[in-house]
């Protein structure tokens, strides 16, 4: 078997890997991070996106082995140790989950889009923007209620999502 | 109000684990050992199962086992069951065919079980099951509902002649009849109420794992209620006897119903841990979710309304044709019937109700309880009928149904149901302001201005939760009580554990229920943990549905406090010298009246355990108490949604303008919780009036089997909703909770789609309204209006 | 049989020999898009294994190609049907007529298909093309094999 050599969340591994091994696949079942779910076999939902070099990735669309050399955050990666990170701070502030089974993917989905859009988000561009993350508890509501608070504490230089209200 | 006791919105103490990825669900769980399972399924409809060759697949590599319904027949494994009997108008019993949990002769939908692989790797079973060789004599299918009876039709079970299951009926046929005769006007709808699927985010998953030495299996699964599950799987599955089966469901992915129901996955997963000695791991991809989770809705309807000269209604009367699918789940017979029927006289005063509704199998997945269940279908048939008559007799849809509320209580419904409290009017005058009402034309005239349409449609809905009095539901033929239990267990140090029978699956019962606690003994909600979700740790309770948990599981937790309060009084009495009856318990304080003596709650909680201040013959040490509550009545969250809907009758597209919701939940725990369990409901309802319909082609495939072909709400579709409550408290249990879970669900498909008949200016369109339906409607509209 | 497509090819041989080649199994194994196997169990029964993909799902189809209702040299029913396994199944027919056209021959079809199980289930939205696809490239596969046909 190949092995894949990933940097996910700061730490190295390198691991053998089936080659039909999709990345989500090395990360849940190979290093047991958990965290990122599977919530489709059709790379709708959005669930299992993680960052890639910097990039949300649906990590059900990519090959373990194309993740050959990359560096990989996943939810459990973006907290800075027990201080979370303002978006996970603004989803909690705001309800933005129920069942919490989108909820990493959501995140990680959001944080992606303040990386590209910056922190300031009006209502109609992150509800374009979430479409590739499906949540069937919150009716999206408070989400992008979270998404755009989180926006705004990251812009704030990482301030709680409260105090950027 | 405290910051964290009753009415304060406080922030999710489960929240911590799910948004840091520590959340622990089914699929995240590995037992060592484990093998994992994948599932041959039917790829036809409708088929004999001719034979079935095992042999080259069993030597695939890393292949444990492959085992088949013959297996399954041979270790006296029994089906799976209906737990609800409902009886036909000839007081015959509804015919239920056998389902076993993997099919022996015949396949009956697509996505039935054939075989289970057992393999070292998920791959490697999957490989395998390729290798799997089934011959089937393909039979021909039926799936709609509407032609399941007639003559000729492909016969789904033995059983059930013209695979009808039960003609049902409810209501006083003839006064129904005469009121209709002198009806001065009579309304008529023919309405489809969509099948849906529910998918819940995440996929169900079972591990099962079998103790040798003790002969004990253990479960994990996405359950609602575990209790049920393994009272099922033991007493009717027949799997092991109760006390040998534990069954746990951890963080559960969202349910809405879809997870009440004992699946045939779960069942082989037990018997294959078993049998092979080893771990057995089982987790659905989506594909397969579609396939085999039980569906929502898919009826067919006709409803007529009566009225009379003044504009009062005098009569309701519907035929409903549900479709069970291929076999009849866990509470499928309960949905269109005792769900759906008593809901039909909606808000109104109706002196005479009557309806008909036939069961009928399809070569379709079941079909069973989904957010909502059966209300929603009343509530759609019933006010899309009130609004239909408003336009008819050229009423506005405020005014008709104003005149027709019911606004004394308890007012009894000739449906069964004693409505107990309620302020219909309350709302729908608040929604009405909320959304600006009055100046609706206006708002019209400036989208017709830019070429666009515009409309506005009502739901003033009623749902009956808390679900439910054990006596009368064992009446009308439910196999189980609908009470629920709690355990309060207070630790010497103050701190306190709810167990509790209720589950929670995204509804934050981890927060609200600690929320109660902390209102009535004075602790931080720090202090108390919530214990749900295993038969090992939880006494028996029934879990969690019907809007239940508020009203019936929060108020097993308070008759727990109460006695818990009880004991602790007692306790503070012995170490105060004072007598039990003059301590006063406030603010986590214990008082003798009229006096400055007191001591606080961790003083009495390590009293009652050391137990130095009492003999064994005063009193027992120890601060433990349970309750089981058994709900009066059912309760009735009502209240009125108001969709705004602006429509480009160029392409169909229908944008969302406003949407207001208010609803009387009768008293609340926690807003911030009930505002987003509204927002999620309707999400779901939109979903279902423009969106989503699953649909099974004339040979029994599911067209729509993905996220790819069956449109799921995604944020662009669906505006932010503005939502606000009324209260009238619930006299029927000692929260005043009604529940607050289906009612966006319940109530929004008709006003969407009252909102986009009256924009088009004509009744005939279809859930899901889609594009090409609305502009279908829309040009449909357009000429009615030149003619 | 939910999907139905036809269609007219115009060819310049005569009808015999488009009827001869009909009813050739190397001609079939040729033409018939995807095909790996094709072995003659009588006159008018062949075993196939044919090689499909639509949209996400691609699976080796084992099966049967009957020929039906023959009457010679006018035309005759092809039927297919093959188990994919766990991709699900695939079936069809096509109603082939030929007639003389002057010198040479026209060749009509109607054909039907039909999939089930989890090609059905995910690659609904491609079945009609792949399907249209696929009967064209059979009928396409056979003009270019008779070039050179006797």
């Amino acid at each position: 078997m190949p092995n894949v050599t990933v940097t996910v969340n700061g730490k190295s591994h390198t691991v053998d890997v089936a080659p039909e091994t999709l990345l989500v696949e090395l990360i849940r079942e190979k290093l047991r991070l958990t965290g990122t779910h599977v919530g489709c076999d059709t790379s709708q939902c959005g669930a299992c996106v993680v960052h890639v070099d910097g990039a949300a990735v649906k990590s059900c669309t990519m090959l373990a082995m194309s993740a050959d050399g990359a560096t990989v955050t996943t939810i459990e990666g973006l907290a800075n140790g027990s201080t979370l990170h303002p978006m996970q701070e603004a989803f909690r502030e705001h309800h933005g989950l129920q069942c919490g089974f989108c909820t990493p993917g959501m995140i990680m989905t959001a944080v992606d889009i303040v990386n590209r859009k910056g922190g300031n988000l009006d209502e109609h561009t992150i509800r374009d923007e979430l479409e590739g993350n499906i949540c069937r508890c919150t009716g999206y509501h408070n989400i992008v209620k979270a998404v755009g608070a989180g926006a705004r504490a990251m812009a704030g230089g990482g301030k709680s999502a409260q105090a950027a209200e | 109000m405290s910051a964290t006791g009753i009415g304060a919105a406080v922030r999710r103490k489960e929240d911590q684990r799910f948004i840091t990825g520590t959340g622990n669900y089914t699929s995240d769980i590995t037992r060592p050992g484990e093998v994992r399972a994948y599932f041959v399924r039917s790829p036809h409809a409708h088929a004999t199962i001719d034979k079935i060759d095992v042999s080259a697949a069993k030597r695939m590599p890393g292949v444990v086992d492959i085992l088949t319904g013959a297996d399954l027949a041979g270790d006296k494994i029994g089906g799976l069951i209906c737990g609800w009997a409902i009886t036909s108008k000839d007081g015959t019993p509804m015919k239920m065919g056998a389902h076993p949990a993997i099919a022996a002769d015949k396949v009956r939908c697509v996505g039935d079980a054939v075989a289970v692989v057992l393999a070292e790797t998920l791959l490697q079973a999957r490989d395998a099951a390729e290798a799997v060789q089934v011959d089937y004599g393909v039979l021909p299918a039926v799936v709609d509902p509407a032609k399941a009876t007639a003559k000729g039709a492909p016969q789904l079970h033995d059983v059930a002649p013209n695979n009808l299951i039960y003609d049902w009926h409810l209501g006083d046929k003839a006064a129904t009849e005469a009121a209709f005769a002198a009806a001065k006007h009579v309304t008529k709808l023919d309405i489809i109420n969509n099948r849906l699927v529910p998918n819940a985010m995440e996929p169900r998953a079972a591990i099962a794992e079998y103790d040798q030495g003790n002969d004990a299996l253990t479960l994990w699964n996405t359950s609602q209620n575990p209790h049920v599950a393994r009272l099922v799987i033991s007493a009717f599955v027949g799997m092991a006897p109760e006390h040998k089966l534990r069954v746990i469901a951890p963080d559960v992915g969202g349910g809405f119903g879809s997870k009440i129901f004992i699946y045939p996955e779960e069942v082989v997963a037990l018997w294959a841990a078993r049998r092979v000695k080893r771990p057995v791991k089982w987790v659905s991809d989506r594909s397969e979710a579609f396939l085999t989770d039980a569906h929502g809705r898919d009826h067919v309807t006709h409803a007529e309304l009566a009225t009379d000269a003044n504009h009062k209604i005098t009569g309701l009367r519907v035929h409903t044709i549900a479709n069970i699918g291929s076999y009849m789940s866990t509470f499928s017979s309960s949905v269109p019937t005792y769900l759906y029927a008593t809901l039909l006289s909606g808000q109104y005063a109706i002196p005479a109700i009557y309806a008909e509704v036939d069961a009928v199998y399809t070569n379709t997945a079941p079909v069973d309880a989904y957010r909502g269940a059966g209300r929603p279908e009343a509530t759609f048939v019933v006010e899309r009928l009130v609004e239909v008559a408003a336009r008819e007799l050229g009423l506005d849809p405020a005014e008709f149904r104003r005149k027709n509320f019911v606004t004394s209580f308890p007012h009894q419904t000739p449906v069964i149901m004693t409505y107990d409290a309620g302020d219909y009017d309350a709302s729908m005058t608040k929604a009405m302001e909320m959304i600006d009402y009055k100046n609706f034309g206006k708002r019209k005239a400036e989208s017709e201005k830019n070429g666009k349409l515009r409309g506005i449609g009502f739901s003033t809905y009623i749902e009956a939760c808390g679900i439910a009095p054990s006596q009368a539901v064992g009446s009308l033929g439910a196999g189980v009580g609908l009470w629920e239990s709690a355990e309060v267990r207070v630790n010497p140090t103050g701190s306190v554990e709810i167990l509790t029978g209720s589950h929670s699956h995204g509804q934050g019962h981890e927060t609200t229920f600690a929320q109660l606690v902390s209102d009535r003994l004075g602790v931080p909600i720090d202090t108390v943990s919530i214990v749900h979700g295993d038969t090992d740790k939880v006494q028996f309770g029934m879990g969690t549905y019907g809007s239940r948990s508020g009203a019936v599981g929060m108020s097993a937790i308070s008759k727990a406090l109460d006695k818990i309060e009880d004991k602790a009084k007692k306790v503070a009495g012995y170490m105060m010298e004072a007598a039990a009856d003059d301590i006063e318990f406030k603010d986590g304080k214990f008082t003798v009246k009229g006096t400055d003596k007191s001591v606080g709650w961790g003083d009495v909680t390590l009293n009652a355990y050391i137990a130095h201040k009492f003999t064994g013959g005063q009193l027992e040490p120890g601060l433990k108490e349970g309750a089981f509550y058994d709900p009066t009545n059912f309760t009735f969250p009502a209240g009125c949604h108001l969709a705004e809907v602006e429509i480009d009758p160029e392409t169909g597209k229908i944008t969302i303008a406003n949407w207001v919701a208010v609803d009387d939940f009768g008293n609340i725990i926690n807003p911030m919780i009930v505002e987003g369990q509204v927002h999620g409901g309707i999400a779901q309802g939109v979903g279902q009036a423009m969106l989503e319909g699953a649909h099974y082609n004339a040979d029994g495939q599911l067209v729509t089997g993905s996220f790819m072909d069956y449109a799921m709400p995604r944020a662009a579709d669906l505006p932010s909703f503005k939502v606000d409550t009324t209260v009238t408290p619930c006299p029927s249990n000692p929260l005043g909770i009604k529940g607050c879970g289906e009612a966006g669900a319940i109530a929004s498909p008709a006003a969407l789609i009252n909102a986009i008949t009256n924009a088009v200016g004509h009744e005939n369109v279809p859930m899901p309204a889609t594009p090409s339906v609305v502009w279908k409607a829309a040009q449909g509209g357009m000429k009615k209006a030149a003619e | 049989m939910a999907l139905e497509m036809s269609g007219e090819y115009e060819l310049p041989q005569a009808r015999e020999v488009v009827w001869k080649a009909l009813n050739d199994a190397e001609i079939l194994k040729k033409c018939i898009p995807g095909c790996e196997t094709l072995e003659k169990l009588s006159d008018s029964e062949f075993q196939a294994t044919v090689k499909l993909s639509i949209g996400p799902v691609s699976a080796r189809f084992k099966g049967r190609v009957k020929l039906e209702d023959i009457d010679a040299p006018n035309g005759y029913k092809i039927a297919g049907e093959g188990e994919g396994g766990v991709a699900g199944f695939a079936k069809g027919f096509a109603n082939v007529a030929l007639a003389e056209a002057g010198e040479g021959t026209k060749l009509t079809y109607k054909a039907e298909a039909a999939t089930g199980g989890k090609i059905a289930q995910l690659g609904q939205r491609l079945i009609a093309g792949s399907a249209k696809k696929t009967a064209d490239r059979f009928f396409e596969n056979f003009v270019a094999a008779l070039q050179d046909y006797k």
